[in-house]
């Protein structure tokens, strides 16, 4: 689990960086990697005025010149692997890259001669946000996370609905 | 525009205010389901992981792993054992470690 924790501790430490270093304002470039495009749907929410995400300092770029943080959707068609690559490495640093969707986690596709079907297999994923699509809330949340002004909920989570002492319930 | 502005102030704020405080839609949204451990067994539990369509779901022994980021939450384990099943409402589940997602649940029903 060694190498867990020294991811964990290098998003963090990137995480920090991020904050001090674009503080309210950070730019986002979405990389659709063979999605159904349903992700795409609920990240174009964002910008409609019930969740206005430019209130929180977010804004879309289409250049990932321009980019702090790659919002990956899809699960990673081999056929993409140079435009991801080059879309990754066109970035400036400190970069963020967030994995978005069931596809982009390795639920719905499997690894196969067409797809990687996880976007860690080619790109150094920070954010991982569940979900099929994740609603524009999740996403939020999830790019709260990335740039550290929310906290992580998952690891308090255990899925399991009556525990120890539980057992009445129907 | 003045009217405009009066007409905004009159009709509310339609955004939400979410990071900040929550917001009432969430209750509608559909997400991973959490298992009432006591009510799962082997064979249930296998029933479960056969109509999983994301793969989300295995079995190791006495214990269910879910994969909460492979989960697409469209309740189909919850119709095949509706009473070990139940939507979790958890929505705000980003990580930064892959394996955060990943949690173990035990089979803690049946023949004991």
């Amino acid at each position: 689990m060694n190498p867990g924790r020294d991811e964990a501790e290098a998003a963090r430490r990137l995480r920090d960086t991020i904050s001090t270093q674009f503080g309210r304002s950070l730019h986002i470039r979405t990389l659709d990697t063979g999605s159904c495009a349903v992700c795409e749907q609920e990240i174009r929410l964002l910008t409609a005025p019930h969740y206005d995400l430019h209130r929180l300092g977010f804004f879309f770029t289409p250049a990932p010149r321009h980019a702090d943080l790659l919002l990956v959707t899809g699960p990673m068609i081999r056929a993409f692997d140079v435009a991801a690559r080059k879309t990754y490495e066109a970035m400036p640093g400190p970069k963020v890259v967030v994995a978005t969707g069931a596809c982009a986690l390795g639920g719905v596709y499997p690894k196969d001669p067409f797809v990687h079907g996880n976007a860690g297999e080619v790109l150094p994923v920070d954010v991982w946000i569940p979900g099929c699509p994740p609603s524009p809330l999740a996403l939020l949340h999830g790019l709260g996370v990335a740039v550290g002004r929310l906290a992580e909920m998952t690891p308090g989570l255990t899925f399991i609905a009556d525990s120890a002492a539980g057992g009445g319930e129907a | 525009m003045p009217l405009w502005f009066a007409r905004g102030l009159r009709r509310g704020v339609v955004t939400t205010r979410y990071p900040a405080r929550p917001d009432e839609s969430a209750a509608w949204l559909p997400t991973p389901p959490a298992f009432r451990s006591r009510q799962l067994t082997r064979d249930v539990a296998d029933r479960m992981v056969a109509v999983c369509p994301a793969t989300a779901l295995r079995r190791r022994d006495d214990t269910l792993i879910f994969d909460v980021g492979a989960c697409t939450a469209c309740g189909r384990c919850a119709e095949t054992a509706p009473d070990a099943v139940a939507p979790s409402g958890e929505f705000e589940l980003a990580a930064t470690a892959r394996s955060a997602l990943i949690k173990e649940i035990p089979i803690r029903g049946g023949g004991r």
